[in-house]
């Protein structure tokens, strides 16, 4: 299911991208940076700094106030509607509340996607079945979220996002409601998913698993980018190589 | 293939739905049915009142003149000729003093009458029968100019009665249409706001579907299927109602309202089942996707 393929196209990229809310607040200012095909790029920063507006900017839940955002060589500001369930089709989305159906059973989740497309039977049968056995879930697809712990919950989540076989993958806080050693398990489906040649930009709080990963890090503070370090730790690292933005 | 497999997620999804939300839908199909067997009855009444008012617009549209005694038969046939050749008038018909009075005789109510007069003092009469009731004014002008007709009682126009009856008929009409108005907003308002509950139950899943690619039209079409197939019973129950109700409250209309011409109509069954259906349907996805249009907006 998961093949690389690098050519280091930009999948990403924001071009001094304002965002500002009806009250007045500058959710994202002035924001500039490009995200190659198949990187890993972790976005840190306090809650309230801005990680989210750029993540629902990414996933086109909202559109920039200023300058222009590209995902997929596609100008999201200009995107019409009717073209975006093409556009969410190419993007993965992982969030930190799982945000599965509990009236559903892990495959049925995992084929909703597939679904909505009005693919046939047997091609959702064997789409979710790669899904499910690269997640580590193929032995629970019959169970309901309520049977599972909160690491398999995410690793449906991950497994519905995948089942697209999307080049982008967007996860919003995915370790946020899980202990280390589960954060750890779903970070590394992650990092194999990632090997496979899939981008993957990940909004994190968590310091271990950015550190211990040593991939890039965007930090964020008040709504602008502060560090991009390419192998960069949580925490602003002097030692570490990359180049800072102020 | 892709189209017939949404088509039938939206189906299966609806009703699964439908039964999911079961106390909803019941309270929705009531209160649709209810205000369907409302309009229903309105059409079947209008449907009554229509037969009643199309039997005497038939009778009145048929002016007689009376011929008086001394009229040569020339001068009779030159006005009926002078009449017929008039556009607004279907038929002309002679009816000889003598035709009148065996019609006359012929009623057994008037058998003691007959013994008692001498003679034949009913007079010659001028059929006249018009297209339209607006007509029939014009033709009663013609007729009392006319030398030939009879100077005491020249016709039998009755011009209230008939302008009387064409101003109840546009009234019945526009007031009909008035409620018939005002059920269908009441209609898409329940609907509306059944389907909204729904979408409530559902915004989850509403949320998921927008986020994985589905069009606007993959998420909205089961609710609107939800909503046609909510529209739909409730008119087949609507239906099944008033048929219920329609025969016997003819029945007993023509027993008690002897005089007036009111009868059972299979067609009129056939026309009230297209409109109901049809209405309830059109109810149910105009409803349904006024309900889901905010909601689904990507």
């Amino acid at each position: 299911m998961l093949a690389p393929k690098f050519n280091n196209r930009p999948v990403i990229s924001f071009q001094r991208v304002w965002k500002t809310y009806p009250n007045g607040t500058d959710a994202l200012r002035n924001i500039s940076f490009t995200v190659p095909e198949g990187d890993l790029v972790f976005l840190v920063g306090a809650s309230g700094a801005g990680k989210s507006s750029l993540v629902r900017l990414l996933i086109r839940e909202e559109k920039p106030t200023r300058g222009r955002l590209f995902v997929h060589g596609q100008d999201l500001g200009s995107l019409r509607r009717r073209h975006l369930p093409h556009f969410r089709r190419q993007v993965g989305l992982v969030f930190q509340d799982f945000k599965l159906l509990p009236r559903m059973t892990v495959h049925e989740n995992v084929a909703f996607g597939l679904q909505a497309l009005g693919e046939s039977k047997r091609v959702i049968a064997l789409q979710v079945g790669l899904a499910l056995e690269t997640v580590g879930l193929a032995g629970m697809a019959q169970n309901y979220p309520n049977e599972l712990s909160g690491g398999e919950q995410q690793r449906v989540a991950i497994a519905r996002a995948l089942v697209h076989e999307p080049p982008l993958f967007i996860a919003d806080e995915p370790t946020g409601n899980l202990d280390p050693a589960t954060a750890w398990e779903i970070m590394e489906v992650f990092l194999r998913i990632n090997a496979a040649g899939v981008t993957v930009v990940m909004a994190t709080h968590n310091r271990e698993i950015v550190d211990a990963t040593q991939r890039r890090v965007l930090a964020i503070e008040r709504g602008q980018i502060v560090r991009d370090d390419h192998y960069g730790t949580y925490h602003e690292d002097h030692s570490a190589a990359g180049f800072r933005l102020r | 293939m892709k189209i017939i497999r949404q088509l039938a997620f939206a189906f299966a999804s609806a009703w699964q739905n439908f039964w999911r939300n079961l106390a909803v839908s019941v309270a929705a199909v009531m209160s649709i049915a209810l205000i369907l067997v409302l309009a229903g009855t309105s059409l079947l009444l209008g449907h009554a009142l229509g037969q009643v008012l199309d039997s005497y617009r038939h009778r009145v549209s048929v002016l007689t003149i009376s011929v008086a005694d001394k009229t040569p038969l020339a001068s009779v046939y030159d006005f009926g000729g002078q009449l017929q050749a008039r556009p607004e008038v279907v038929s002309v018909r002679f009816i000889t003093k003598d035709e009148e009075m065996r019609s006359f005789a012929s009623d057994p109510r008037n058998q003691q009458l007959i013994e008692q007069i001498e003679g034949n003092p009913l007079p010659a009469k001028i059929e006249v029968t018009v297209t339209r009731l607006d007509d029939i004014k014009r033709i009663d002008a013609l007729a009392r100019q006319w030398r030939g007709s009879d100077r005491t009682d020249p016709t039998d126009y009755k011009g209230d009665f008939i302008s009387n009856m064409v101003r109840l008929s546009t009234w019945l009409t526009i007031g009909g249409l008035g409620m018939l108005a005002v059920l269908t907003v009441a209609s898409v308002v329940i609907v509306t706001n059944t389907i909204r509950t729904a979408v409530y139950h559902r915004r989850q899943e509403i949320e998921l579907m927008k986020l994985v690619g589905a069009t606007e039209w993959f998420v909205r079409g089961p609710f609107v299927v939800e909503g046609v197939m909510t529209g739909v019973i409730a008119a087949s129950l609507a239906l099944g109602v008033l048929l219920a109700a329609y025969r016997p409250f003819v029945q007993r209309f023509q027993a008690e309202l002897f005089f007036l011409p009111l009868s059972y109509d299979p067609h009129f069954v056939h026309v009230l089942a297209q409109d109901l259906l049809g209405a309830g349907a059109a109810l149910g996805a105009v409803g349904s996707y006024v309900g889901v249009r905010r909601f689904v907006r990507l």
